[in-house]
């Protein structure tokens, strides 16, 4: 198991697949798109699914469903797809059901039905299942993912209420050094060395960082303790540090990687600590300051980083103990390294001693989710999404700035799909299904435009931006779903998914659209 | 926008499907970029080339003989393998002759910043030649591979240069180092078996 | 419900979804297009793909492009199947594990899409050669090595033809569309040779590998990847602990060996960290993969394969890039031709000599010719898909060997009709490629 999963447990780790396994999902509907997600959750080991689907196959749903057979047409779609493909073959380790009930029959007789799952994916279903689903799910706080093709373009939505990202993966974070606020341990190491006593080969091994506090301290005592705060005062900065690399008998200047290493990371490393604006205001939420028994395990951690910060006077989050390669004999780095990891040791033991007693009750925080909390305190991230009704309350500002911009934006698309959701409401079909009814159905659309936007007409360049050629075009696909958008939209949805089980990778949280036309995306909070 | 071609139109003429080996004359891309690597080669008087096949660009071997240094006198051969993904990554190069010289160890790995951390497609055979024939005006004992002569290069520079004449002419230096301790040991046999005793 | 009726591969409504898309106009779509079932049945019958790769993005590529319409599809790849492939390339069993990827997959396309055609090739791609390229109407890429597509790239600017006026023919052109992943990132760009930017102008878009100095590795290890890479580099060769064999990364013994040394030496210098997982991953160099990424990049493959070869779209001009560890991020570009790009820069130029024409007064006639006024040029060809050195003049020790050719006629050194020969010469930045025309006939 662990050398089938090992490509991607490279990237979520051990305990991001033990979520995964351990997660219930539904999907609601067949459709080519929504059968190229389940296979992409199945593929890395999702727990288990259940499909929810009534119809029958047609010859149509064959033609784009690769997991879908011809002699299965006129069978029923969730059946089929399970019992004859999906579990038994593309992953063993993975449990599947499936019920042909009605979802808006389950809405009304049965909702205890939707409460086990840890997400609910839904394609093409008409309107208003789709928002008193959504109603639901809002309240019992489950993640709700739609996402469906339509033409070229592809459409996601994540309907999530509060998601919380303990491990969000930053691409580009700086390393949590503390140059400038200095632990005792630092402090008493840096003072035990010294730079000038050095042997040559010595002096072009100390680790920058080493070389850096040096000459920070140097600096603040000709500058009444301050740090070099800005751009002219770090390229001074820098100048001394290199001013610092050892001379020949000849007084040129010998070749110290070291040294050339520290200069350039001045601007990082000299980078003053503030607490990131998303802890202060996570810090101040509500869930965050009055814990109970029933808080999840994240606000119980975070209300105990809350005190940790609120106890040192820097406000100072807790060290996160790695140490970036740099140039360096290895004793060196090695006992530095040292140094970090038992100063960060130091302070997840001071963080546990804030954590509140139930905390421990049944064993339910691990030492080692307290330690990943710890070790990526600067990056938590708490995402708050809007509900569906909100959304549909009004046109949001994410979408209005993408159409009155310059470019043409796939914010279009957007306002396109709403309306054929409309159209679809008001004549039960999509447009462009019907050869004959085409041109018909162009009017029709634009007319539900104008209505939608009626009440924006004042933007600027509003109705420019939504130009008939888009109607055309929405019209012209008549609803069909591309396998190739089909399969982008299953890629893209089903990674979402993970991320929303896992707890790692930030999500999306509001629109996500794909224009296969141009192959361009675009995402919008709506 | 660019102007499609109508691929309806287009005829395909089915192949057999097979490997065969006629025609394969494409020049790949590294080819290209060698060839004109070499021909604008501009080796120092100390170094020559030399093409074991002249046919096969991809391999050769750079003598060098260096005219100062503490290596002068001596003549070190390195072999250069260009792989197909030149110039995405460097030329592999390998130092045949056993030397003494912190840079290079005894199984011949060559330590030069642009032959791996440092390597970038715009540079040529010509740069790493110059890189190689620069480590034996200048040794550099602070980021070693031979960490002996390293150590022998920053104290003691005078004892460093006897050793390199000593390695040079004797062959090679753990040889050299290893014989002289054996003469200590063995003398009196050896004087026994030539007949000195 | 009515029960549609199946016979062999068609059955009614299959194709419903394309066919709304191929026989209807449409305001984004290429000037060219004329909505037409015609279109469904070239894409059918005569439109031949390749698929290089039948790894993640290969096994997306047959299902996505077999599903899109298309039948005739080529497959070639030289892997077989492990283990660790299962967690996304979909078309493999655990039952198939040391098995040909390329025949499993063709033979699972086939039966599950019923129509297609799909041929497998269990070999590598220069097992080829130009007359089983020319045959495709577009390539698709899903590679993981960048060798592989630039000379996929190279093969297909050899195919160009130009009319004597220099001037592209359009039909020599095979448009390449190639994906590439790496864990959540990945990029898909549209390569029409001789008109877009080809894999060689944008070299600079793969960064090289990452490779530790070697005297870190040697002395001043401080990462459990500098011990794995010591073992790797030094310590193999030494102790030759499987008799004198290169290390072969999926065989569980070496990495165990190399993992059991890493440690110990990691242990000398207090390096925490060394483990199997990581042992392999240096020693493999493996890129970390996801079902997810890899579906994403196929599809917008495939999409524009679909684009190409009907016109119901503008194709992409000509690059994205995809990366969804933070939301989801997408930036479209054009990809812009590097003027001076070794591999598509120079049009091969056509000149014409009698067979008896000997080298040297070829070589005169590029250092004479008004339009070329060459140096020292030194010549080179690929014969049988090697290099031959013709004449180099710069190198002491090739001179010597190469001087007895300029006596020699082209015939006599067994240059044909059509013979490609590669000059380097100071006046140039690149080297040039010209393109012999032997016959008798010219004065």
């Amino acid at each position: 198991k662990e050398k089938k999963y090992d490509r991607q447990l490279r990237l979520w780790g051990d305990h991001g697949q033990q979520a995964l396994e351990n997660a219930r999902i539904c999907m609601i509907n067949v459709t080519a798109t929504s059968t190229e997600i389940l296979k992409n959750l199945i593929l890395p080991g999702v727990g288990s699914f259940v499909i929810v689907d009534g119809g029958r196959i047609s010859g149509e749903d064959v033609g784009n469903n690769f997991f879908l057979d011809p002699d299965a047409i006129g069978q029923s779609k969730s059946k089929v797809l399970l019992r004859h493909n999906f579990s038994l073959e593309l992953n063993p380790d993975v449990k599947g059901d499936y019920t042909e009930e009605d979802v808006n029959q389950l809405l009304n007789k049965n909702p205890q039905f939707f409460y086990s799952f840890e997400v609910v994916i839904v394609s093409a279903l008409d309107g208003a299942t789709q928002r008193k689903l959504a109603e639901l799910l809002w309240e019992r706080k489950i993640p709700l993912v739609i996402c469906y093709s339509y033409g070229f373009t592809g459409y996601l939505r994540i309907v999530v209420n509060e998601h919380c990202v303990v491990e969000s993966h930053p691409d580009n974070a700086h390393a949590d050094l503390r140059l400038l606020d200095p632990f005792p341990e630092l402090i008493e190491y840096a003072n035990s060395i010294d730079l000038e006593q050095m042997e040559k080969k010595e002096h072009s091994h100390v680790p920058y960082l080493i070389i850096l506090y040096k000459y920070l301290q140097a600096w603040r005592k000709e500058n009444d303790g301050q740090a070099p705060k800005n751009w002219k005062e770090k390229r001074q900065f820098k100048e001394k540090v290199l001013e610092g690399i050892r001379k020949n008998e000849h007084g040129v200047q010998e070749d110290e990687e070291n040294f050339e290493e520290a200069a350039k990371q001045v601007n990082s490393a000299l980078v003053p600590y503030k607490l990131p604006d998303s802890l202060r205001q996570m810090f101040e939420d509500p869930k965050c300051t009055d814990v109970s028994e029933e808080s999840s395990n994240f606000w119980i951690l975070a209300n105990g980083l809350k005190q940790f910060v609120e106890n040192n006077d820097k406000s100072l989050l807790p060290l996160r103990g790695s140490l970036p390669d740099m140039f360096s004999d290895s004793e060196s780095y090695i006992k530095l390294q040292n140094i970090y990891k038992a100063k960060a040791k130091q302070d997840i033991d001071l963080f546990t001693s804030y954590l509140c007693n139930f905390g421990y009750v049944n064993g339910r925080l691990s030492d080692q989710e307290i330690k990943r909390f710890c070790r990526n305190a600067h990056f938590l991230q708490v995402v708050r999404g809007r509900s569906l009704s909100d959304e549909y309350k009004k046109i949001s500002q994410s979408v209005l700035d993408g159409l009155i911009s310059e470019e043409a934006s796939d914010a279009v698309w957007y306002v396109m799909l709403r309306c054929v959701d409309l159209f679809h409401t008001n004549f039960s079909r999509y447009p462009g299904v019907i050869e004959e009814e085409i041109d018909i159905d162009v009017t029709r659309l634009k007319f539900h435009i104008l209505q939608s936007i009626s009440s924006y007409l004042a933007f600027p360049g509003l109705s420019e931006a939504i130009s008939d050629d888009y109607v055309q075009e929405t019209c012209r696909c008549g609803a069909a779903e591309l396998h190739s958008v089909a399969s982008y939209m299953g890629g893209v949805a089903a990674q979402e998914v993970i991320k929303l089980i896992t707890s790692q990778y930030v999500p999306v949280t509001g629109v996500y659209i794909f224009n296969g036309l141009k192959s361009t995306s675009i995402s919008l909070d709506v | 926008m660019i102007k499609l071609f109508s691929l309806k139109q287009q005829k395909k003429d089915e192949v057999a499907v097979g490997a065969s080996s006629a025609g394969k004359s494409k020049p790949t891309a590294a080819q290209l970029r060698l060839t004109k690597d070499l021909n604008e080669l501009q080796l120092p008087k100390t170094c020559k080339t030399e093409f074991p096949d002249p046919n096969n660009l991809l391999k050769f071997k750079l003598i060098i003989s260096p005219d100062e240094g503490y290596y002068v006198g001596g003549v070190f051969t390195f072999s250069f393998t260009v792989g197909l993904s030149y110039p995405h990554e460097a030329p592999k190069v390998k130092c045949e002759t056993k030397v003494y010289h912190p840079n290079i160890d005894l199984e011949g790995n060559v330590c030069l910043n642009i032959l791996r951390e440092d390597w970038k497609p715009v540079l040529t055979i010509n740069s790493v030649i110059y890189g190689i024939q620069y480590l034996f005006l200048e040794p550099n004992p602070e980021d070693p591979l031979n960490k002996e002569a390293a150590e022998v290069l920053s104290t003691n520079r005078r004892q460093f240069a006897q050793n390199v004449v000593r390695s040079m002419r004797g062959g090679y230096s753990i040889a050299d180092e290893v014989c002289r301790k054996m003469v200590q040991h063995l003398g009196t046999v050896l004087l026994f078996i030539t007949g000195h005793y | 419900m009515e029960v549609d009726e199946v016979v062999g591969t068609k059955w009614t409504g299959r194709w419903k979804h394309l066919r709304k898309i191929l026989e209807r106009s449409s305001p984004f779509a290429h000037p060219d297009f004329e909505p037409s079932p015609d279109i469904l049945e070239f894409m059918q019958e005569s439109c031949r793909l390749l698929v290089i790769g039948a790894g993640g993005l290969g096994c997306e590529l047959l299902k996505d492009l077999s599903l899109m319409g298309f039948r005739q599809i080529h497959v070639i790849d030289m892997d077989t199947i492990d283990l660790s492939n299962l967690n996304r390339q979909f078309l493999f069993r655990h039952s198939d594990i040391g098995k040909a990827k390329a025949e499993v997959a063709a033979s699972f396309i086939n039966k599950r899409v019923r129509g297609t055609k799909c041929i497998p090739h269990f070999c590598k791609i220069q097992d080829y050669d130009s007359s089983f390229y020319k045959q495709f109407h577009i390539i698709v890429c899903g590679l993981d090595s960048i060798v592989a597509r630039r000379w996929m790239n190279g093969m297909l600017i050899s195919l160009l033809e130009y009319d004597d006026d220099g001037n592209l023919d359009p039909s020599s052109i095979i448009p390449l569309v190639d994906g590439g992943t790496e864990g959540f990132k990945g990029n898909a760009r549209v390569i029409l040779p001789g008109m877009t930017a080809c894999m060689d102008c944008t070299l600079d878009l793969y960064p090289p590998q990452v490779n530790f100095p070697m005297c870190t590795i040697a002395h001043t290890p401080r990462q459990p990847e500098h011990c794995i890479e010591y073992i790797k580099l030094f310590q193999w060769e030494k102790d030759k602990p499987f008799g004198d064999i290169p290390i072969d990364g999926d065989d569980p013994a070496h990495i165990k060996w190399i993992c059991k040394a890493a440690s110990s030496r990691a242990d000398q210098y207090g390096i925490q960290g060394v483990n199997y997982r990581l042992t392999q991953g240096v020693i493999k160099r493996i890129i970390p993969a996801v079902a997810s990424t890899n579906a994403v990049i196929a599809a917008v493959c495939a999409n524009e394969v679909f684009k190409l070869a009907t016109s119901c779209s503008i194709p992409l001009n000509n690059y994205i890039v995809f990366n969804d560890s933070n939301a989801v991020y997408t930036y479209t570009f054009e990809a812009e031709r590097n003027a001076t790009c070794v591999a598509c820069s120079n049009k091969p130029r056509s000149l014409s000599f009698k067979p008896t024409t000997l080298l040297r007064e070829v070589i005169d006639f590029f250092c004479q010719d008004s339009s070329l006024q060459m140096k020292s040029p030194c010549v080179t060809t690929n014969v049988e898909g090697s290099n031959r050195t013709l004449y180099m003049k710069n190198i002491p020790s090739l001179e010597a060997a190469t001087r007895p050719n300029l006596a020699k006629s082209l015939q006599d050194l067994g240059i044909v009709d059509g013979q490609e020969l590669i000059v380097a010469d100071v006046t140039t930045p690149n080297s040039l490629l010209f393109k012999l025309k032997l016959s008798d006939d010219i004065t």
